[in-house]
């Protein structure tokens, strides 16, 4: 006792503790001891609800400076617009496989053709000329068209680094789905009885969207 | 021939379809699915002569299809190119030690693949005689 009590030396020794350490019996030093937990604990969530506070609000203000600034104006927009994206950028690359697909028929007919007038003429003609012109040109085109379509795998490897940004967001959203809720609930004084489950996206979304995000 | 092209990317199945037609595989059934999962159903239902997979996909990854498919006494045998973008050294270890055949790291060309389907070919050819 005497060395927990020279501990408090020049502080004024507060009453409650006073009382304890004064407590004729049992009782009295249950009841002090008492009184000097609960205002410890008082305290305690005193700081916390406003520790909580603060968060909630740093919350909502980072929600509400991530829509001020307009684009995405929700955690839900931007993951719309990733996928977006993604679709665009797979239409684009299909149109453009469509392009390769109905041109190389056509190069290997032109081949061909050219083929059979080189055949069919003497070389000092003219028509041996252009079919020869026109053979060279048909194959480096296929060439080409090969290369262009192994080019479209930009598609994929964009694509799939879009899908890992989109579900590092749905992360990203969860935790602040968790912090929302979290502090939500003791900002406003309610105890948090665990994490608060949301049954679905819709819920997630309009929960989120009630903070800005 | 049957070839089975696996790739959650519609557009990357389109590419190596496209490839083969180009390589000269007209006469080839080329077939898609769009994960490991649906790719192993197919492969269990149909006869096909070889395997082109990605690695990362929903559901069944490309790594865990080649492994299924080693697990498979009817299927252990078949030739698995996988073409990936990854292209760190434990996982091509790791698809080295499952027992792929090829491996192609994305982007790629053509000539790449020509060249690592003739190896998959000339060994297979190689195997098929000595057997």
């Amino acid at each position: 006792m005497n060395a927990q009590v020279s501990l408090m030396a020049g502080e004024a020794m507060p009453q409650e503790l006073h009382d304890l350490l004064n407590s004729t019996d049992g009782a009295a030093f249950e009841q002090a001891l008492d009184v000097l937990v609960r205002q410890r604990e008082q305290r305690l969530f005193r700081a916390l609800g406003l520790l909580a506070r603060d968060l909630h609000d740093a919350v909502r203000r980072l929600g509400g400076d991530l829509a001020q600034e307009g684009v995405p104006g929700s955690v839900a927009d931007a993951r719309k617009h990733l996928q977006d994206v993604l679709e665009m950028s797979s239409q684009a690359a299909h149109r453009t496989l469509d392009f390769a697909e109905r041109m190389r028929p056509q190069a290997d007919a032109l081949a061909a053709n050219a083929g059979a007038v080189i055949d069919g003429s003497a070389e000092d003609d003219v028509a041996y000329g252009l079919a020869r012109q026109a053979q060279t040109f048909a194959n480096e085109y296929r060439e080409g068209m090969a290369d262009f379509v192994v080019a479209q795998s930009w598609q994929d490897l964009s694509g799939q680094r879009i899908k890992k940004v989109v579900n590092f967001i749905g992360s990203v959203e969860n935790s602040l789905l968790e912090l929302v809720s979290l502090t939500g609930a003791l900002a406003t004084g309610e105890a948090a009885a665990g994490p608060v489950k949301v049954t679905s996206q819709d819920e997630a979304d309009r929960l989120l969207s009630e903070f800005g995000f | 021939m049957k070839i089975l092209v696996v790739d959650d990317f519609s557009t990357m199945r389109r590419i190596v379809r496209n490839l083969l037609v180009e390589l000269g595989f007209s006469n080839t059934l080329i077939q898609e699915a769009d994960d490991g999962e649906n790719a192993l159903t197919m492969l269990r239902n149909n006869s096909f002569d070889m395997v082109v997979t990605d690695w990362n996909m929903p559901n069944m990854t490309g790594i865990d299809l080649l492994r299924a498919i080693r697990a498979e006494p009817s299927l252990k045998g078949m030739p698995v190119l996988m073409v990936t973008a990854e292209n760190n050294r434990d996982q091509i270890i790791a698809a080295a030690q499952a027992g792929v055949n090829g491996y192609i790291v994305k982007p790629f060309t053509a000539a790449t693949l020509q060249e690592k389907l003739s190896k998959i070919f000339e060994r297979l050819a190689a195997s098929g005689a000595n057997a």
